[in-house]
């Protein structure tokens, strides 16, 4: 059966849990499919892709003013053609949890409490450590036995984690490792 | 994944070993229940009876860690029975190749071993080679030196009553499945990481290869050995290398004893130094020259000694090695087993940066209940960051399938997207060297790093796919890049993902299937060339002509003299027919372009290549042994029935740490604790317990125990137990269940329990750590931890029975 996605809202809306309204003389099927026009009206849809497991199962955003009001499967896929399991449609919760970090946020050495501070000072920090650890760390040669080879790297500064993240992420984490010095650099494919 | 979901719709038999699929996998259950209505068998071999064993046709429960006794007994069943597409294996495998007359196995060790180091020295398991340095092949399958014959000889020993005995399992359950994969074909297996995470996790895999080259069952629609992948982007992650092994596209990663390409390309082949080439290319743009070896020496070296891996770094930032850990969306104080080493970790450095959408139990370690801040001496930097619908960039699914993800809104406050802060901060740290002439810090400053602020992501996935530097064009596929320094490359399997121009990851034709096999070409974008399947080739006889023809994916055509098919065939050339050496390479990625049933260490030398130094190819072979061989857990209940003085995998080390690493022994911790994800929370628990309503699906960490232990504890679900192991102890609830099992291993009850691992202390829902009481061996090739057994003691916790 080939179906786009406005015929599938109908026949969806159809279903479900409607039989017992329907002993009411309501239309089940015109309410659902009003009410859900009424819920997506005026809305920009985009299509993504979830980001549990490793399915690749296509999803439709509904973003209105700048907020996610909707998140559903995306009957147009092939992998899940329209369905979401327990967890991936759990993602709506994400973008308006109160939950997320808004700040950039430091903790000193011996503190108890995080303090807010600007991305331009926590850049200033992260770059300036980088460059102390190298600087204090650098092997350009390491002896194994009596012989000595070529290091050229730091084993002070490690990267971890990335299966969360996009594939433009993951190479520039290579690429930015590999040429700051260092080759400790793993993530959850390990474990 | 050799194959990819849609594809399972094709299969006859599903054997489900080490996947929970029905409750992490949820989605795969679509294209497997569509095969099983068409009359497909899914078995499931698990310790544990859940929501997958549910739908299965034949439910196993096995011992946690006696995969390779189940599979070896498959393996030995079906050589000793003749079950085996002889066909297919005298084509497609090595079995005919002659194996070194130097190679033994003995007493629980393969020929080659040195006990002091704990490694094995390659040599003996090579192959006996002709004057052309290619193997000597035999004329049958009977001939006894022929790889095929020790093969048969290695696993003799996996009888039926042997396997039942280590296993828990029935010689006659073990049979029936046995059966059941040879009759019906093709068959898939799919797997996760209850295959994984064992000491012996790649030696239970390539069980799964053998197996399935047995069965003739890889390159098919149906077919193959899937990993069922554990996180939305660990294919693409593990592509790109962000890994400490590999450059992208799993080119071996330079180590310090290959100073030049040379030495690098002697050990990795002229094959591989092309895409290294292109990589670098990418990488230094102009400044990389034939003159300079393309910028090589610029690379940071990696040691063969030091532990460069995950586990390694709390290890060597406890001692005060590691001082700066940046950690990206990874919450290790949950998800690393042995969490109290990962604690004196983090407490060890002097600066941790965490980009993360939440506060996570790794960002606020020092936070951790019953800690003084004060002690903690660790800088934390916590940068918030956009969740994946805030921002835009391509995914990879574990079938290889790419594709794009659209910004559909901002991220909540002044959060960033991961791929600006990496931007930010490694343009910043190379402003701090901008006056600098010191040689080591001469690969960032000759680096190519100039994205746009605008459009960023599409400019890296460009850089990946590569570019004609002639024209400055994109290239269109692998076939497209050279080894002079003409084109460049980031990541040589996905060139093409740009062909035309055009960002091909977008695509979305979920209307056009050729052949109906579920391919859809135009939707999306699958590595390496938009190829569906691996290994197709391997469908087709000797002459390239499918061996089912009912479901035929690609073939040779021979009258418009190409390969051709549903599926972008899986061939060196497109246009090198069946009767050329290439066009019966249908495993072209090894350096003997079969399948490996022995992963012979093996360099494949081209005739033509000028540099007689240098191989083509190198085939890759396990440190552990090129047989997989039954190792009991290093935290086990029994003996090793095969070997009892070879107990556990003698290429491992363990404990690495003194006194951070005790091993407990069966008569303090009798039971054997296995652990897993559930449906409702994921992982880490840092997304799923933030969200409300997952929270009240699955509230709170537990033990399952079987009614037996339930009968002796005199413990009731409800009851509270305190879970113990040589590491440490958790106190859960209990819940009796039917779901585990006591088993009879070597003729003595062994009693399984299992408990989830998603919970940590911060949170909407707090709980304790399950992996406080695992235990950080690892698999000495992949370094994957031993998290699917350990040993534990169950008591009842002080109070915590009912009134």
């Amino acid at each position: 059966m080939s179906m786009n996605r406005r015929q599938w809202f109908k026949v969806a809306a159809g279903m479900g849990a409607g039989l017992a309204l329907a002993d009411l003389g309501v239309n089940v099927q015109q309410v659902h499919a009003a009410t859900r026009g009424m819920k997506l009206n005026g809305t920009a849809e985009y299509t993504s892709a979830c980001n549990f497991c490793s399915c690749g199962c296509g999803m439709i955003c509904h973003v209105k003013d700048g907020k996610l009001i909707n998140l559903e499967g995306d009957p147009d896929h092939i992998i899940n053609q329209g369905s979401l399991c327990s967890k991936g449609a759990a993602m709506a919760a994400v973008p308006n949890s109160p939950q997320r970090l808004k700040k950039p946020m430091y903790r000193a050495p011996g503190s108890s409490d995080w303090k807010e501070i600007s991305w331009d000072d926590a850049y200033d920090r992260i770059a300036r450590k980088m460059k102390d650890t190298r600087e204090k760390t650098w092997k350009a040669t390491e002896m194994d036995g009596d012989k000595q080879l070529v290091a050229n790297r730091t084993d002070a500064i490690a990267f971890l984690g990335a299966a969360q993240n996009t594939n433009e992420e993951c190479y520039l984490i290579t690429k930015a490792t590999r040429l700051l010095g260092t080759v400790n650099v793993e993530h959850q494919a390990r474990l | 994944m050799t194959n990819n979901w849609l594809d399972m719709q094709h299969s006859k038999v599903f054997l489900i070993e080490g996947s929970n699929a029905a409750e992490n996998h949820v989605m795969s259950m679509k294209w497997i229940r569509k095969a099983q209505e068409k009359g497909a068998i899914i078995i499931h071999v698990d310790p544990r009876y859940n929501r997958t064993s549910a739908i299965a046709d034949i439910y196993a429960c096995i011992r946690p860690g006696a995969d390779i006794a189940f599979l070896g007994a498959m393996i030995n069943y079906i050589l000793q029975n003749k079950l085996y597409d002889e066909a297919y294996v005298k084509l497609h495998t090595n079995a005919l190749m002659l194996a070194s007359q130097e190679f033994g196995f003995e007493d629980g060790v393969f020929s080659g071993f040195d006990e002091a180091t704990h490694h094995y020295e390659m040599a003996s398991w090579s192959y006996q080679t002709g004057a052309d340095k290619k193997p000597k092949k035999a004329h049958s399958l009977d001939d006894p030196h022929c790889v095929f014959a020790q093969l048969k000889k290695h696993y003799s020993r996996y009888t039926m009553e042997m396997a039942s005995q280590i296993t828990g399992m029935s010689s006659e359950m073990i049979k029936k499945i046995a059966d059941t994969m040879v009759n019906n074909k093709p068959g898939t297996i799919l797997y996760a990481l209850g295959m994984t995470q064992h000491t012996v996790g790649v030696q239970n895999i390539r069980c799964y290869g053998i197996l399935q080259l047995l069965l003739g069952n890889i390159g098919k629609p149906g077919g193959g050995v899937n990993a069922l992948r554990g996180e939305p982007n660990v294919q693409g992650s593990s592509d790109m290398a962000v890994l400490s092994g590999y450059m992208p596209g799993y080119l071996n990663y330079p180590a310090h004893n290959e100073p030049t390409l040379k030495e690098w390309t002697k050990n990795n082949g002229t094959f591989r130094a092309k895409f290294m080439v292109n990589n670098l290319k990418a990488w230094f743009g102009d400044q990389a020259t034939p003159e300079n070896d393309f910028g090589y020496g610029w690379l940071p070296k990696r040691s063969l000694k030091a532990n460069h891996t995950v586990y390694g770094f709390f290890e060597s930032a406890a001692k005060g090695d590691l001082k700066m850990l940046y950690v990206i969306g990874q919450n290790p104080m949950v998800s690393n087993a042995n969490l109290s080493m990962t604690f004196d970790g983090l407490a060890g450095l002097e600066m941790l940066v965490v980009h993360e959408l939440w506060e996570t139990e790794t960002a606020a370690f020092w936070k951790r209940p019953g800690t003084d801040p004060k002690s903690i001496k660790t800088e934390v930097i916590l940068l918030p960051a956009c969740y994946f619908m805030e921002k835009e960039g391509s995914l990879t699914n574990s079938g290889r399938m790419v594709q794009w993800r659209y910004k559909a809104l901002n991220g909540p406050g002044e959060s960033r997207g991961d791929l600006e802060i990496l931007d930010a901060v490694f343009r910043k740290v190379r402003d701090l060297y901008k006056d600098s002439t010191d040689p080591k810090d001469q690969a960032m400053k000759a680096a190519v790093w100039n994205y746009p602020k605008e459009g960023m992501a599409e400019a890296v996935l460009k850089e990946i796919n590569g570019f004609d530097l002639k024209t400055g064009l994109p290239v269109n596929g692998i076939a497209d890049l050279q080894p002079d320094g003409s084109t460049s490359c980031g990541c040589w399997i996905y060139a093409g993902c740009y062909k035309g121009g055009k960002n091909l990851s977008k695509r979305r034709d979920n209307k056009t299937d050729p052949g109906g096999m579920g391919v859809y070409p135009g939707f999306a974008w699958c590595w390496p060339g938009n190829m569906h399947v691996l290994y197709n080739r391997a469908s087709c006889d000797e002459k390239g002509q499918p061996f089912d023809p009912a479901h035929k994916l690609v073939w040779w055509d021979a009258e418009l003299k190409k390969w051709a098919g549903f599926d972008t065939p899986d061939v060196p050339v497109a246009t090198d027919g069946p009767d050329t050496p290439n066009g019966q390479r249908a495993f072209r990625m090894t350096g003997e372009g079969v399948g490996r049933l022995i992963a012979a260490s093996y360099k494949d030398f081209d005739p033509k290549e000028k540099d007689k130094e240098l191989p083509r190819d190198a085939s890759y072979t396990p440190k552990d042994g090129p047989l997989p061989e039954f190792y009991e857990p290093v935290e086990s209940p029994t003996e090793n029935a095969l070997h009892p003085n070879r107990k556990s995998s003698p290429v491992l080390k363990y404990p690495r740490v003194k006194g951070k690493q005790p091993i407990g022994k069966v008569a303090d911790f009798p039971y054997v604790l296995m652990t897993s994800s559930i449906a409702e929370h994921w992982l880490s628990g840092s997304v799923t317990r933030n969200v409300p309503w997952l929270n009240e699906l699955a509230p709170e960490p537990l033990i399952e125990i079987p009614l037996k232990l339930a009968a002796k504890l005199n413990l009731k679900t409800g009851d509270m137990a305190k879970v113990s192991s040589a590491r440490g102890d958790v106190t859960v609830k209990v819940e009796v269940t039917r779901r585990m099992q006591t088993l009879q291993i070597n003729g003595k009850e062994v009693t399984v329990v299992w408990m989830p691992y998603n919970w940590g202390f911060q949170g909407l829902s707090t709980g304790v750590s399950t992996n406080y009481i695992t235990i950080d061996a690892v698999d000495p090739v992949a370094g994957t931890q031993e998290t699917k057994a350990c040993l534990v003691n169950v008591v009842p916790a002080e109070g915590g029975h009912h009134a």
